[in-house]
């Protein structure tokens, strides 16, 4: 059973803290939508949990099983991102961008002779899945807005981390786009255990898909609330 | 009543500055930069030396033309072995200057490992290839192989600077996001940066190749090999004249031809980089 915990987490910048005394304890198998205003520190907490930016205090625990407990600096291949910026490769196609996700398990050999064929057939159809299938072949940068954000989640998808953390992943996806990559992620919640955490606009989309809602108070760091999302289709 | 079409100054309370105030370095640098044009254009002009210049062309006519032709496979040879000093060197420089950009880019490498390098590449930079063709032919003797080592330290001076540039004006977040999902430093480099500076690395290098194509043509001046030792040899026979024609209308052909090729092939990558992109 995994499970992710926060022990007083703060993020303090240009002398004024973003979130402090932060204690969370996100069991397996949950989408944790976390929710705030612009610049109240959303995405700073999810760089704070991703190791890309050190917490002023506290610490972050990723449980990968019962009593196995890793942190920032060694979560790597469990962890997945999905940057708000997206970070992805520009000049190479939108398949090559997804194989990317698992660079953990390649070695040189794949950097010299390329990728294992049932590797890209697997991120071909997780392409599919997300309707890009027939953009396989073009260069990312040739691609739109939402086909790069659909490109980045398909990278996680295709790592297939313990973790995941989404900065606004849906943000610049129609509607049914928006409903089918959280259903992707609620299938691998629900399915397989796994922890989303990520940062959330769509009333619609927090209260259809996540189980529990983290809000930041910009006014009161201190003033967090993670609660249970209580779901309008189970009612 | 005002005549039409006159326009009033008004008031608008925009101070107005004095001529000591408009300078900036740039003035300053433009202003002193035409000081010692004009300096320097009065104390050559002054030179006593004599010049008879038409008589210089009338000989240059008399001596040089026809261009002499009887040893052109000898010629081509040497344009061969031009050529391949060239490639050699280049080929060499482009993967050492790879390795150095690296340490010398900002973005990439701690400050102290960056200034070093950069000032290495800055000190190679400084001597021409002909000094550095001057060197290497006291280590080597007068070979091909003194040419390529010369062209190679070269071009590293430009091609490491090149690079570096390019490696700074990247997006070097792309490559941390995959060190955050699990690359080691060398796959965020092979999958998040060279992908998107490749295309300039090739356009850079291609530059450099042609540079060095007309640098290898001069080196063999002092014995590095090439078809310049053929121009030495031409320059030192008294009836050698129209050979040094041939030699240069040779070199020409060959730098022109490459100059339109590496144009035409930088212009394809740029526009596979940035298709709205207009550059040559």
């Amino acid at each position: 059973m995994i499970s992710l915990r926060t022990e007083n987490l703060g993020l303090q910048r240009g002398g004024e803290w973003l979130f402090r005394n932060l204690d969370i304890s996100i069991p397996c198998g949950s989408i944790v939508a976390i929710l705030g205003p612009s610049g109240v520190g959303k995405s700073s907490l999810l760089s704070c949990l991703s190791g890309s930016e050190t917490p002023s205090e506290g610490k972050v625990e990723f449980e990968i099983q019962d009593g196995v407990v890793r942190h920032t600096d060694n979560i790597s291949p469990d962890l997945g991102i999905i940057f708000q910026s997206l970070r992805l490769t520009d000049h190479v196609s939108v398949l090559e961008n997804v194989l990317y996700g698992r660079v953990a398990q390649y070695g040189l050999k794949e950097s010299i002779i390329g990728f294992p064929t049932p590797d890209k057939e697997k991120a071909f159809e997780i392409l599919k899945d997300l309707g890009i299938h027939h953009l396989a072949y073009k260069w990312t940068s040739q691609t739109s807005g939402g086909e790069r954000q659909r490109t980045a989640i398909a990278r996680t998808l295709f790592q297939d981390p313990s973790f995941i953390l989404a900065d606004e992943p849906v943000s610049n996806l129609d509607t049914y786009y928006a409903g089918r990559v959280m259903g992707l992620f609620r299938n691998l919640t629900s399915q397989y255990g796994k922890i989303v955490l990520c940062a959330l606009h769509d009333p619609q989309l927090i209260s259809r898909f996540a189980d529990f809602a983290l809000s930041l108070n910009p006014a009161h760091p201190e003033g967090w609330n993670l609660r249970e999302v209580q779901k309008k289709d189970e009612a | 009543m005002k005549p039409e079409g006159k326009k009033t100054k008004m008031p608008t309370g925009l101070p107005s500055r004095n001529w000591y105030e408009r300078l900036n370095l740039l003035n300053i640098l433009v202003i002193l930069f035409l000081f010692l044009t004009i300096f320097s254009g009065k104390n050559l002009l002054q030179d006593n030396r004599p010049a008879d210049v038409m008589a210089g062309v009338r000989y240059f006519f008399k001596k040089f033309f026809p261009p002499d032709f009887s040893d052109f496979p000898l010629i081509l040879d040497s344009l061969g072995e031009t050529f391949q000093i060239a490639i050699v060197s280049t080929f060499i420089a482009v993967n050492l200057s790879l390795i150095i950009a690296l340490a010398a880019s900002r973005n990439i490498s701690p400050v102290w490992l960056v200034q070093l390098t950069r000032m290495f590449l800055n000190i190679t930079r400084t001597l021409p290839s002909l000094i550095w063709a001057f060197l290497f032919v006291i280590f080597f003797g007068p070979t091909p192989i003194a040419g390529v080592f010369a062209l190679t330290f070269y071009s590293l001076g430009y091609l490491g600077k090149f690079f570096s540039e390019s490696f700074e004006s990247m997006d070097i977040k792309v490559a941390r996001g995959l060190k955050l999902i699990g690359a080691n430093p060398i796959q965020a480099f092979l999958y998040g940066l060279w992908p998107n500076v490749k295309a300039q690395v090739w356009s850079h290098s291609l530059w450099m190749l042609e540079y060095n194509i007309r640098s290898a043509s001069i080196i063999g001046l002092v014995g590095a090999g090439g078809i310049g030792m053929e121009l030495n040899k031409a320059m030192e026979m008294a009836s050698g004249f129209q050979k040094v024609t041939t030699i240069l209308i040779c070199i020409l052909v060959i730098v022109i031809f490459l100059d339109l090729l590496g144009q035409a092939i930088r212009r394809w990558i740029t526009q596979k980089i940035n298709p709205k992109s207009i550059s040559d």
